[in-house]
């Protein structure tokens, strides 16, 4: 039976927007699982408190799905993990739409999110910004020392699920992530050490759009998301990029005078 | 108790920096002993994973030298090089290791000289910072 947020949903994606098929979570006995519905059928108890993100869900069933306009819900993060997998031609821009969640303040509280609004608000009501983070202001007082402690004493819960590289909807190296490469991570150790942390806290740096889902999926409680965000201030400081917007390129693909080269590196 | 003697990676680029490393060997230049060079073919082969997994295992510090910027064998190299490292120290900020334990340089095949200079330099300031902290976290 479809509720009324499908109703509305429904109509949004089909008729005014003219998708084929919808991408939503919904309950089905008693869970919350994705589902992609095409139209005309039945859209089911559909839920808007996504337990998580739809954009790597529809990164991963994209190949398969070779025609037809696809309709999924997007959060402002949603919106900028979007703009880096268009940028990067995983997804062809015309055959997305995007239907625009306001974030509840509660979400944007766990979420510390400084850019909660979505560029169009269909559903929801738009809230204020996070005034930053607690635990941010805690570590800026900390000694190096006590930075390092405090570090470490975090990163050895890891039992290196790779649940943080999995959920994230920008992290796209699929079959040769360096962190299951023994060059760089020792296989058999958990933890994996620091190099583990940093390695995946470089390679998100230019991709980063603070959705939090690392730290939601980490079964340790590592507030990796803290991380992210100190890095994306630290991008911001010495390059004035932000990931997210399908325009800029990342400084990490652009020479010293802002002329772009190929991605990756194959020159050597 | 004896002095600290840092364990120092530099990775020199074939085509110029190496080449000003021989150049200093050949004019018998004295430098401390404490570097050990990775010779690669560009300063962008170095990628930032080498650095970090050197700094996580516990070396003291890293030295990264390039061509000049203009003089890249391949071009471009080194303006990637040139935006990754400052990158990779904020990464060990963050997690509370000195970012000056990174280094980041250019050395011409004719700069004998200022190789022997920034090699004892960086070995000055490592010594300074102390041994690499990442030593004495147990994981
Ligand atoms: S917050 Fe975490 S999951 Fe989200 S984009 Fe950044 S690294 Fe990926
Ligand atoms: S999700 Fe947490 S425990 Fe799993 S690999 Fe990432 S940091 Fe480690
Ligand atoms: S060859 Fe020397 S920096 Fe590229």
């Amino acid at each position: 039976m479809v509720n009324d947020l499908g109703r509305k949903l429904a109509k949004l994606a089909f008729e005014e927007r003219g998708a084929d098929m919808l991408l939503v979570m919904r309950e089905e006995h008693g869970n919350v699982v994705p589902a992609m519905v095409p139209k005309g059928e039945d859209l089911g108890d559909v839920r808007l408190d996504i337990p998580y993100q739809l954009i790597t869900i529809l990164e991963n069933i994209y190949p398969w799905v070779s025609k037809g306009r696809i309709a999924i819900i997007t959060r402002r993060c949603d919106e900028k993990a979007l703009a880096e997998l268009v940028k990067r031609k995983y997804v062809d821009d015309k055959r997305i739409v995007r239907i625009g969640l306001a974030c509840s303040e509660d979400q944007i509280r766990r979420c510390r999110c400084e850019d909660p609004v979505p560029s169009k608000v269909d559903l929801g009501e738009p809230h204020a910004a996070a005034k930053g983070d607690e635990l941010i202001s805690r570590l800026e007082k900390m000694s190096q020392q006590e930075r390092l402690e405090f570090w470490a004493g975090q990163f050895k819960k890891c039992n290196k699920c790779f649940g943080c590289t999995l959920n994230c909807p920008v992290c796209f190296c699929d079959d040769d992530c360096v962190l299951e490469d023994r060059t760089f991570v020792a296989e058999p150790s958990v933890p994996p050490g620091l190099s583990f942390h940093m390695i995946r806290s470089y390679h998100m740096i230019d991709k980063c759009i603070e959705c939090g889902e690392c730290e939601r999926s980490c079964p340790a409680e590592i507030p990796l998301l803290t991380m992210r965000k100190l890095l994306a201030k630290d991008m911001k400081e010495l390059f004035k990029f932000r990931p997210g917007d399908e325009k800029t390129v990342s400084p990490l693909n652009t020479t010293l005078e802002g002329e772009q080269l190929e991605d990756g590196c194959d020159e050597c | 108790m004896a002095e600290f003697s840092p364990t120092i990676l530099a990775f020199c680029c074939n085509w110029c920096s190496y080449a000003g490393a021989d150049l200093a060997g050949v004019s018998r230049l004295q430098m401390p002993p404490n570097i050990h060079i990775i010779r690669v073919m560009c300063s962008a082969s170095v990628k930032p994973e080498y650095v970090l997994k050197a700094i996580s295992g516990g070396v003291d510090g890293v030295l990264v030298l390039g061509c000049h910027i203009g003089d890249c064998h391949y071009m471009t190299g080194n303006h990637r090089t040139a935006k990754r490292m400052p990158l990779v120290q904020k990464v060990l900020k963050e997690v509370g290791i000195d970012e000056k334990r990174l280094r980041l340089d250019w050395v011409s095949a004719s700069e004998g000289e200022k190789f022997q200079k920034v090699v004892t330099d960086f070995v000055d300031e490592v010594k300074q910072l102390g041994p690499n902290p990442m030593r004495g976290v147990k994981w």
